[in-house]
């Protein structure tokens, strides 16, 4: 048994190193060498006195001005909020998908969906480590849900179509979400054991390949 | 029990798979398996397309507009008039830039924002502009007019660097956005 838990513990820990390990790709994947783009973009621009007249801009106005009173790009000074609403949309995501996982690997070891035999103590449908991970993850599957409604309301519209990637990723986290949702409440209501880790397995997944559409 | 381990194992073994993709967008396993970020617009990595395009403006990513734009816009004849001004440039530099625009165009990159910009543009004529696209006219619509013409460090929504910091990697995410002059615009729920 203490061999069990060990190896549940070690795999924990490499499931998390790995979505460390992610997390830190995430931070220097385009902290690439653009050939000093941005200070020599703003060395040029600052010197040429072509460039307003050059400048693709639509209103003809700017065209005709003179760049004198233009700075240079803010680039150097600015730092991002550490958070955001679009920020804790994406850890609230990330967390769904690890407590997922997490839920996953606590599951209960009874393997029995057919012929299981009968039980002599009632089925526990709360206080276990699998019924905690599992709800606090249904939990976060709703967040996710309601803080992407309310910080990307403006990237989904009518008019795009199908295929768009933002709208792909609403279907597939929203539906991500139900399947979780419904794997929950299916385990909570049910006195003997019942098949729910398909549902929920499938909303991580949803969640998955939704997160992939717009990373 | 076993099954779990198998799954949490394939999972393992994918996402060890994915750190060799580190700059992999050519096809849609290799953006399957890529988990670096990919949310924004390929930034240029083209030093030729980098140099010749920011003598005069902002080097536009390619990823910026689909194929049938680059198409119409780098040509000899085109460059002639482009937009009202004469930036001919040598043949040999030309096929450069247009090989490398078209080859990084919107429809042929797996980055979110140029994904948006391609399905938008499928249908209908190519767009020349890069600021009357629809999906980059809907995301400034809410900004106030005094804040971008109105506004001495910025003019223009041309001048994409005045406001995306990040710009020139690419990044065009509302977090990264400091407009000159209104420094406290972003708020909570507008970002």
């Amino acid at each position: 048994m203490e061999y069990k838990a060990r190896f549940r513990n070690a795999a924990t820990a490499i499931c998390l190193a790995t979505i460390s390990g992610i997390a830190c790709a995430d931070d220097t994947a385009l902290d690439l060498e653009l050939s000093a783009s941005p200070r020599m973009y703003a060395e040029q621009v600052q010197s040429s006195s072509l460039r307003s007249s050059l400048l693709p801009a639509n209103d003809e106005i700017v065209a005709q001005e003179t760049t004198s009173a233009t700075p240079a790009p803010p680039a150097a000074q600015f730092k991002s909020p550490w958070l955001t609403g679009r920020k804790t949309h994406q850890y609230l995501g990330l967390g769904t998908v690890l407590f997922a996982g997490l839920t996953m690997l606590a599951a209960p070891e009874d393997g029995c969906e057919k012929n299981c035999p009968s039980q002599s103590s009632p089925r526990q449908t709360s206080g276990t480590t699998h019924t905690r991970l599992a709800r606090t993850t249904a939990a976060l599957a709703a967040a996710t849900v309601m803080s992407g409604l309310i910080v990307h309301w403006n990237d989904i519209h009518w008019e795009d179509p199908f295929t768009d990637p933002d709208k792909l990723h609403a279907r597939l986290a929203t539906a991500g979400a139900l399947l979780m949702l419904y794997a929950v409440d299916k385990s909570a209501h049910s006195s003997v054991p019942t098949s729910h880790s398909g549902a929920a397995e499938l909303g991580a997944a949803a969640m998955l390949v939704a997160i992939k559409l717009t990373w | 029990m076993q099954r779990k381990w198998i799954v949490a194992a394939l999972l393992f073994v994918a996402l060890s798979a994915s750190s060799a993709y580190a700059v992999a967008e050519d096809d849609f396993i290799g953006w399957l398996l890529n988990f670096q970020r990919q949310k924004n617009i390929k930034p240029v990595v083209d030093k030729q397309y980098q140099e010749e395009c920011s003598e005069c403006h902002f080097a536009y990513q390619p990823g910026l507009l689909p194929a049938k734009s680059w198409e119409a816009l780098l040509n000899a004849e085109a460059l002639r008039r482009h937009f009202g001004v004469d930036a001919e440039l040598e043949n040999d530099t030309l096929k450069v830039i247009h090989d490398y625009a078209v080859d990084n165009a919107a429809d042929k990159s797996w980055y979110k924002r140029s994904r948006k910009i391609a399905v938008a543009t499928e249908q209908g004529p190519a767009p020349l502009r890069i600021t009357e696209l629809r999906y980059i006219s809907r995301k400034h619509r809410d900004i106030p007019e005094k804040m971008i013409k109105g506004n001495p460090g910025v003019k223009s929504r041309s001048y994409c660097d005045k406001c995306h910091t990040q710009a020139a990697k690419g990044i065009y995410d509302a977090d990264t956005v400091d407009i000159p002059n209104y420094p406290n615009w972003n708020g909570w729920f507008s970002k």
